[in-house]
């Protein structure tokens, strides 16, 4: 945490980062206004003291509608982050300590899953599940799972032959105990710095499919519905597509440089790449 | 010394001399091209499916139908409506029950199916009707006895009654278009989307899905030409992006969305003329009778009396169109007033106890376009305020277009949606979906009302105003009553196209892509 605090990108990227969890967090005591509250009345209105970020088309406060976003953003990240290390982590170290033969026919599968678009394959879950939270976070996976597959089984490869390893297996270990206690602790470490990289993709993916129409059903506040409801305005309401666009920004930055900075803290060889 | 020649070539203006000569040629196509008006690039909300002029499911498509297989008229553009002939040299009425026609001689199919003829009208025609065949364009020629082949080119179209909207919405729509019988029946019945056997004023050339249709004026026509030698269609289903496509130069006309008319009004861009035109179109909320949860009508009921119609418009089109109180346009005759429900919370609580309904959900499918969404989310606040709670699903345009179809699986899940029709100048033309025909096809409320039914062939055969201004009223009092619709409005039309072009539109303003002409 020291050798963090001395970056002042890493600095910057975790006070972003806070900033946006803080304000997901604390959405209820932050805003005055209930997100999905609708006043037609109050339409259209620039950002001021009564709305800090302005009010959208149908009179809804954008400064609660960011912050509640925020929350649907950052549940999105965080839980199909965790559900696609958990599986990545899982096929790759079958795929890395198995058999030749299984090893090919899940090489095989990670690069088939890889090779989808994610657009297309946001279209074709959605044709089949219909459009919902679920449906976003089922694409996020499919799309991280073959990346994070890949290299815990290239760190496996590399691990299964090690002395502690074949220690191990002339104790007697099993494999479960073998691939859980002695070589999952050794490879984690890069998986974990490259999710906290990939946050903002999430992210972005959650945002572009409810920029669609295809994530988020309304009137739930999300930061790439309120993007797409200032689209349409843009030229008139600039606001709109600006509350929307700038948490999206933010949280970018903020997770990227964050996770560049704990890259370069844990491997610095990588570090300026 | 020496001294470089002049004309030597050095490595810099080599690669200047290349790149300028790179921009030239990819600018060179383009500007010959639009200094002779040859291309017109237009927007259509929905990508063709079916180019087949009895099947055909969207306004686009019957541009492009009319224009790809000689109708007998089509509709004259203009502030007034009437209409002009297209394949047919003569065509008169010779008393209530026959129309006489003789077609041009010189029209033929491509794809060597030869001369156009009198049968090939008749087979046209009668497919439509034939009730075999399922057309949900049978209405068009519902009373239809036969067409008479009097020679290659000449006939007789026999109807079986008097029938008053055929000069309205049966002629000038592609119900009259003429298609190849030999080419058809080779098909097995049906066109799709390689239309076959072309004979109209272009033909078309191209088609990308989801990118562009190509149309091209058809060499061998001898009449009336389009406007201009090609013709893009691009399919794009927001009105916004639309309009951002106009802006950047990509679009010579296109549809507005009708909450940005007064901007575009106030601020039109440079170099271009905004319109805005009345419409006959119809913006509802149907209920679908047969699904499980919305059998009972006190449900439904609940429903109309929980939506603030005012307020629904309003937000979507931001003021820019009126509150409409039916499917029948102002002007025509069975125009209303009012509703027969009013927006009234209590009442529409006080029904959904009486039905056993407290905590019922719903789904409200609708079309993804921006007005709809805005649309969509105040009903569905208007729902929750009753205690209901509504899921929105936004669907593209194809997804869309079949959600009521019993050709589909989803039609008994269907619950409620957001609709949009246009119409023709005749309130027929606007019942004719709500029949129990066509539960299933465009009928997606299943609305089965055997008086309404009747009512509508009464419409078709009454010549008089005045009574056919109360029967269209009283249609739309079932329609209430069966509290399978909630009306919105009937939206105006708003387009903007550029000051170089002379659009061809309908009053309604609706386009007729062959009229499109420089200015």
């Amino acid at each position: 945490m020291r050798r963090l605090l001395r970056e002042p990108l890493g600095v910057f990227g975790l006070s972003l980062v806070v900033l946006v969890i803080f304000g997901a967090v604390f959405a209820d005591l932050l805003s005055a206004y209930d997100p999905t509250r609708i006043n037609p009345r109050v339409r259209f209105q620039g950002p001021s003291g009564d709305h800090l970020l302005g009010t959208d088309q149908l009179g809804r406060d954008l400064f609660s509608r960011v912050l509640y976003g925020g929350r649907i953003a950052l549940f999105v990240a965080l839980v199909s982050t965790a559900v696609s290390l958990v599986i990545g982590i899982v096929l790759g170290l079958i795929a890395g300590y198995g058999p030749r033969w299984l090893d090919n026919l899940m090489i095989l599968l990670f690069d088939s899953m890889k090779s989808f678009p994610t657009v297309m394959l946001a279209l074709a879950l959605v044709t089949i599940m219909g459009p919902s939270l679920t449906a976003v976070m089922v694409v996020v996976v499919l799309v991280t799972v073959p990346g994070y597959a890949r290299i815990i089984r290239t760190q496996t490869i590399a691990i299964k032959t090690s002395e502690f390893v074949t220690a191990a297996q002339s104790m007697g270990a099993s494999n479960g105990r073998i691939l859980f206690k002695h070589i999952l602790p050794n490879v984690i470490g890069p998986l974990v710095i490259l999710a906290s990289m990939d946050i903002p993709v999430v992210i972005a993916i959650e945002a572009g499919m409810s920029f669609l129409g295809l994530g988020v059903r309304p009137p739930t506040p999300s930061w790439g519905s309120i993007l797409n409801d200032g689209f349409s305005s843009i030229r008139d309401t600039a606001w709109i597509a600006i509350a929307g666009g700038l948490p999206i920004i933010i949280t970018t930055l903020g997770f990227t440089f964050l996770g560049e900075t704990l890259r370069d803290v844990f491997d610095p060889r990588l570090k300026g790449r | 010394m020496t001294t470089q020649p002049k004309f030597g070539l050095s490595r810099r203006s080599f690669l200047a001399s290349a790149g300028a000569f790179g921009a030239a040629t990819t600018m060179m196509p383009r500007m010959a091209l639009s200094q002779d008006g040859k291309v017109l690039t237009v927007r259509s909300y929905s990508d063709l499916q079916l180019l087949d002029p009895a099947f055909r499911l969207s306004l686009p498509e019957d541009d492009i139908i009319r224009s790809i297989f000689a109708p007998m008229i089509v509709p004259q553009s203009g502030d007034t409506w009437g209409w002009k002939p297209i394949a047919v040299e003569s065509i008169e009425q010779l008393d209530g029950l026959t129309v006489a026609f003789k077609l041009h001689p010189e029209i033929g199919f491509t794809d060597g199916y030869g001369q156009m003829t009198a049968e090939d009208v008749k087979f046209s025609i009668e497919r439509i009707a034939d009730p075999a065949n399922e057309s949900p364009y049978a209405g068009d020629w519902a009373a239809l006895k036969e067409v008479e082949v009097k020679d290659t080119l000449s006939g007789l179209i026999h109807l079986n009654n008097p029938f008053v909207p055929l000069w309205n919405t049966t002629l000038p729509t592609p119900a009259s278009c003429i298609v190849s019988k030999k080419a058809v029946e080779e098909l097995g019945g049906k066109i799709a989307t390689d239309p076959v056997a072309q004979s109209g004023q272009y033909l078309l050339t191209e088609w990308v899905p989801k990118q562009k249709t190509v149309l091209r004026r058809n060499p061998d026509w001898k009449y009336e030409q389009g406007g201009y030698e090609e013709i893009h269609i691009i399919p794009i289903e927001d009105p916004a992006t639309a309009e951002l496509g106009f802006e950047a130069g990509d679009l010579d006309y296109t549809w507005t969305a009708v909450s940005s008319l007064p901007r575009l009004k106030e601020n039109p861009p440079e170099g271009s003329v905004v319109l805005e035109k009345p419409s006959l179109a119809y913006v509802w909320l149907g209920i679908n009778q047969d699904n499980e949860a919305l059998q009972d009508v006190r449900i439904r009921r609940a429903i109309q009396h929980a939506i603030d119609r005012p307020t629904v418009v309003d937000a979507a089109y931001f003021g820019a169109a009126a509150v409409g109180n039916g499917i029948i346009a102002p002007g025509l005759p069975g125009s209303r007033d009012a509703v027969t429900y009013d927006y009234d919370p209590e009442k529409s609580r006080a029904l959904l106890e009486e039905a056993g309904a407290t905590g019922l959900s719903v789904t409200l499918d609708i079309l993804n376009q921006s007005e709809r969404l805005t649309a969509a989310q105040v009903i569905q606040a208007n729902l929750a305020d009753v205690g209901i709670t509504c899921e929105i699903k936004q669907n593209d345009s194809g997804t869309f277009w079949t959600l009521g179809s019993k050709e589909g699986d989803y039609f008994m899940n269907l619950q409620l949606v957001l609709s949009r029709f246009s119409m023709q100048p005749d309130p027929s033309w606007a019942t004719v979906w709500f029949t129990p025909e066509q539960v299933g096809v465009w009928n997606w409320e299943r609305f089965d009302n055997a008086e309404y039914k009747a009512l509508h062939d009464q419409g078709l055969q009454e010549s008089d105003p005045a009574k056919r201004d109360e029967i269209y009223k009283k249609m739309q009092g079932l329609m209430d009553e069966s509290g399978c619709y909630v009306f919105f409005t009937h939206e105006v039309v708003g387009a903007i196209h550029k000051d170089t072009v002379s659009p061809g539109l309908k009053p309604n303003g609706e386009s007729l892509l062959a009229d499109f002409k420089e200015a």
